[in-house]
């Protein structure tokens, strides 16, 4: 199987007097949900690329609005730790930043708004590195890839990010999957459907989700048919360890949520030379 | 100045708390050393043994989470902090970045406040900018807000940071131990102690102006 190495960010040009701050959803019901957002402060930060490195949240603290207050950076770079561009990243942070286009002046800093990670071309790669881990030996000829995305309703945009990835992912030499879908909890195609969609013997499931929580802990689980009922605290569940499922007479290997991947840190820096390149380089 | 001075500056006048934390400075294991307020006396005679040691930062976080009945601490300014740890730092960035990890931007929102800067949002702004879901706490009614006020915020429910906000620009916070507090726990001034300030309400009392909002028009309904 090939296996994908990402090499983004290690050339990183680095900002001293600059600082980043990685912003994320977070939650009041679940710990982990934070997790991979200080995960990836803390690699950036041993680095040593910028001034200072800061997280900040829409559940939990520090909010956005505080955040602010513990920069002593006038120049920060915002990358928004999210999946797709929609609801939060064009209306939410602009609003709780008081943004009001790629750089403002806000309060005597100058704050420069990146793209969110998950519109990243680094996270197709990623999920292909990811599949080879969580099947390793596993011949892709004979698998079906599924990324899951949440899907709503109420925000078109937020289905587009995981349809990009797989029409990618599809173009890509080193993908030999026979199919590759893209899938969502609460909208068509669902992934609960993904017994009647996999031809192959093998289905490989990719949450394209930041944080492992109760989507990729249980809800996912639960619609893929492994996990039946509420029970041990969704953190304390080994369903990433289990691998490889055998349901519906297939064999199924389901990752954890992508956003949990090391190399994100990489996408995070990336995110902020591209901003550099496509909007503050001289024309 | 830097917030790394403005601490410095504040633990050389006196400064030794902020919320259940305490800072010893001159301590035989480390230049600046952290603890929670109950396990003071063993640090202070540097009793060490059965405290979990840390020389980097990082596990504050993980110290924060959860209180020691187990239950989730997702807002930091709860009086449930766990004890049993200390933490041997060595650099002032260090004792800052640990103290944000415990009480996330309270040195940078109390150097804020204390120099006039801060810039606090009072309720009805802060629910009027509401949009998606949140959108509806905005009908919550001032009594509704006050009631919340007293049975979320202050020592003896979520959090113990002093209050900034008032309801609207003409309408204060009913007084009581909430509202009243000062954000410094014990009896400590400021002089002693950094303050836990609140500029604007935060996501969690959003969330509950909407589930009250809900109920009140439920009751209006019925």
């Amino acid at each position: 199987m090939t296996q994908v190495k990402v090499v983004y960010g290690m050339n990183f040009s680095p900002k001293p007097e600059s600082a980043l701050l990685i912003v994320g959803h977070g939650s009041t019901e679940n710990p982990d949900s934070s997790t991979p957002y200080f995960d990836h402060a803390r690699e950036i930060r041993e680095r040593g690329v910028f001034g200072e490195v800061h997280c900040c949240f829409w559940k939990e603290e520090p909010s956005m609005r505080e955040a602010l207050y513990m920069i002593d950076a006038d120049e920060i770079y915002v990358v928004p730790d999210f999946i797709s561009e929609g609801y939060f990243t064009q209306e939410v942070i602009p609003r709780e930043l008081e943004l009001d286009g790629r750089t403002t002046k806000v309060h005597g800093k100058t704050i420069h708004y990146c793209d969110p990670v998950g519109i990243h071309p680094s996270m197709t790669s990623l999920i292909l590195q990811r599949t080879a881990e969580v099947a390793p030996g596993v011949p892709q000829e004979d698998s079906t890839l599924f990324i899951v995305g949440h899907g709503t309703g109420l925000n078109k945009n937020s289905t587009k990010a995981i349809r990009d990835q797989v029409e990618l992912i599809k173009t890509l030499p080193e993908n030999n999957f026979a199919e590759v879908h893209d899938t969502y909890m609460e909208e068509p195609p669902f992934i609960a459907d993904w017994g009647k969609m996999t031809k192959t013997k093998n289905a490989v499931v990719v949450p394209f989700f930041i944080a492992d929580g109760l989507h990729s802990y249980q809800d996912i689980p639960m619609m893929l048919g492994f996990e039946k009922e509420e029970g041990l605290a969704a953190s304390q569940k080994d369903v990433f360890r289990n691998n490889p499922y055998h349901l519906q007479d297939k064999v199924l290997h389901y990752s954890a949520a992508i956003g949990t991947e090391p190399m994100m840190a990489d996408v995070i820096l990336d995110l902020v030379s591209s901003f550099n390149t496509d909007h503050l380089s001289p024309a | 100045m830097s917030l790394n001075t403005t601490l410095q500056e504040a633990l050389e006048s006196g400064i030794d708390q902020i919320g259940q934390l305490r800072i010893l400075k001159n301590h035989a294991e480390a230049s600046f050393v952290l603890c929670h307020e109950s396990d003071l006396e063993k640090v202070s005679a540097n009793r060490l043994n059965d405290l979990s040691s840390h020389a980097t930062p990082d596990a504050a976080r993980e110290l924060g989470l959860y209180t020691p009945e187990g239950e989730y601490r997702f807002t930091k300014g709860e009086l449930t902090l766990p004890s049993g740890w200390v933490f041997l730092l060595e650099s002032i960035t260090d004792l800052r970045r640990t103290i944000d990890l415990f009480y996330p931007a309270s040195l940078g929102l109390w150097n804020a406040w204390k120099n006039g800067t801060i810039r606090t949002q009072n309720l009805r702004d802060k629910l009027n900018r509401q949009t998606g879901m949140y959108r509806h706490s905005r009908n919550v009614s001032d009594d509704g807000a006050q009631h919340l006020v007293a049975t979320l915020c202050g020592p003896a429910n979520k959090c113990v940071k002093k209050i900034l906000w008032q309801l609207d620009a003409d309408t204060p916070l009913t007084d009581n131990e909430a509202s009243r507090f000062d954000g410094i726990l014990g009896e400590a001034d400021e002089s002693k102690a950094i303050p836990l300030v609140c500029q604007e309400a935060c996501n969690f009392f959003v969330a509950q102006c909407r589930k009250q909002s809900k109920k009140e028009f439920e009751e209006s309904q019925s």
